[in-house]
């Protein structure tokens, strides 16, 4: 005899588009993956927006637009610079899958990081379908030992993601540093050559003038 | 029927128990795989063996129901009652007696849901796959998997090791009674695991709570080798007392696994229990005998466990995921690799 204390109907997500990213940070750029899981209660929303012709297949063409809205609808910031999240690749269940509230859309994304100093602050966030979002986000352990995280902060719905790390091996974020770190650089070297070369050629002619 | 049933496996499980008295773990959990494997045809041996190394099936395993997220092996629905018979002796000779129970509790919450759905084939307990990878051997690694709708156990044994990471426990409903008994399958999971955010101090507490919702299982099914950043309150700012009850919680998955396998296991753990973390997101109080509808996780170097209620139109308590994991030794990778 089985008597049942409450009732909980469903075994799957409901009303809820539950949108995962792990985030992992090397020395020169960033590599995540979202795994987006929409609930069947609100799926019809989300598929007329990635279905756009309405055929009942999820294109090349709609996972393609699909996977560039969701990218557009992150936003990510180091040191406070803006970064471009570039699609590595996408994975979209069928609709059927999806019906059920078992599937999961897989997005994976990369950014190239400007060099910066030995303190680094990431900035993600997720606007992507904020009304109905359950919005999930950690970083990955780094695998480079030089990297070591320092502080994650989340806001409540987790849509706002603050990193925190420490590079070891860089110097410090004196803007001299900074800017000897950077590209310019070698124009400034290039610059003191033509300067030095220019000297050269100018005490030659002087030279030459006065024998 | 089904007392005459539960009675049965009872029997052989004691009988089993008395005369393996004298063998070693893996050598009994070997017998007993092979006492199974001798009462399937030809066709149910294909179905129920696989490669070792078949990396397919040992990713095929979900929180989800199996009309959902199909498994592959043999069901118990498809088994004859002898077969389903030793079907569960080969299991429960792998799990510690705790760990059985768990199993079965897990088991029959999902008889109570098919129940409670209006008959609903999607669940029930005939609807849990067994599976062998390799051949059962007390020197070669292989692996038993045995799960369904809230259930994934990735048992591998190598020798005398037995290794239980990843695996998934969960229920619904989380709360029922059988015969005027309370079943909580994940009961002590939360009753630890709330005694012990409730003996911390305030200012660890201010560091072991997160401030932010967490709606799910970070690293369920399919984040296989990953590990996050840990968070939370670590065990090296908690006192004695309050170290022993983290082990304590974190028994309630090591201990699934049989006693021998158990105890190795836990003693890795107490070992690094001072680089281990508590994190808690969710309401801090419960109802005394209820489940707390709060999201945790004990994470150390060698160790990820989550506890995440679901929020699916009904009590979050009563709805309940678990994953266990060991992010550098999922499927016994270290003691297999060659």
């Amino acid at each position: 005899m089985i008597l049942l204390a409450g009732t909980p109907a469903l075994a799957h997500r409901l009303d809820e588009y539950l949108q995962g990213t792990l985030i992992s940070v090397e020395k020169n750029r960033l590599q995540a993956q979202i795994t987006l899981t929409p609930g069947v209660a609100v799926f019809q929303v989300l598929l007329a927006e990635i279905d756009t012709d309405a055929d009942g297949v999820i294109s090349e063409t709609e996972q393609r637009a699909y996977a560039a809205r969701v990218l557009r609808d992150l936003s990510l910031t180091i040191d406070g610079h803006p970064l471009t999240p570039r699609l590595i690749s996408r994975q979209f269940p069928t609709i059927q899958e999806m019906q059920a509230g078992r599937g999961e859309i897989q997005i994976e994304f990369s950014a190239d990081l400007p060099l910066g100093g030995a303190n680094r602050r990431l900035i993600f966030e997720n606007h992507h379908f904020r009304q109905i979002a359950a919005y999930q986000v950690n970083c990955l352990v780094p695998r480079d030992p030089d990297i070591r995280i320092a502080a994650q902060n989340r806001n409540y719905s987790q849509s706002l993601y603050q990193l925190e790390y420490v590079q070891a091996g860089v110097q410090s974020n004196s803007p001299v540093l900074a800017w000897c770190s950077s590209d310019r650089v070698w124009l400034g070297a290039l610059a003191l050559l033509l300067c030095a070369r220019f000297a050269l050629l100018m005490k030659k002619k002087k030279t030459q003038a006065m024998a | 029927m089904k007392t005459k049933y539960t009675h049965r496996i009872s029997i052989l499980a004691l009988f089993s128990l008395s005369a393996a008295m004298a063998q070693t773990a893996t050598s009994r959990i070997v017998s007993a795989a092979n006492t199974f494997l001798s009462t399937l045809d030809q066709k149910q041996r294909q179905s129920v063996l696989f490669a070792f190394d078949d990396g397919q099936q040992r990713a095929r395993w979900s929180n989800f129901p199996v009309r959902m997220v199909p498994r592959a092996g043999l069901s118990m629905g498809e088994l004859s009652a002898a077969q389903r018979a030793a079907a569960l002796v080969m299991i429960s000779s792998a799990l510690s007696t705790r760990g059985f129970e768990k199993v079965r509790q897990i088991m029959a919450a999902d008889e109570v849901l098919k129940h409670n759905e209006g008959n609903n084939p999607m669940f029930g307990e005939d609807l849990y796959y067994v599976s062998i990878l390799g051949t059962p051997s007390a020197t070669e690694p292989w692996m038993l998997q045995f799960g369904g709708h809230h259930l994934a156990l990735n048992i591998t044994i190598a020798g005398e090791r037995g290794v239980l990471t990843p695996t998934l426990t969960g229920a619904q409903p989380s709360l029922y009674t059988v015969n005027g008994k309370t079943v909580r399958p994940l009961g002590r999971e939360s009753d630890k695991a709330i005694a012990l955010l409730n003996a911390l101090d305030e200012s660890q507490r201010k560091q072991a709570v997160l401030s932010y919702r967490l709606a799910d299982l970070v690293l369920g099914p399919g984040q296989d080798g990953k590990t996050i950043q840990p968070e939370g309150l670590k065990a090296s700012a908690m006192n004695e007392r309050q170290r022993a009850m983290l082990l304590d919680v974190i028994s309630e998955w090591a201990g699934i696994v049989h006693e021998s396998a158990a105890a190795a296991r836990m003693a890795e753990l107490k070992a690094e229990v001072n680089e281990t973390w508590f994190a808690w997101s969710g309401p801090a109080t419960v109802t005394p005998g209820s489940n707390i509808a709060a999201y945790y996780r004990v994470q150390g170097p060698h160790l990820v466990i989550e506890y995440a209620p679901q929020r699916m139109g009904g009590d979050p308590s009563m709805h309940v995921h678990t994953i266990y994991r060991d992010p550098t030794n999922d499927y016994g990778r270290k003691l297999t690799s060659k």
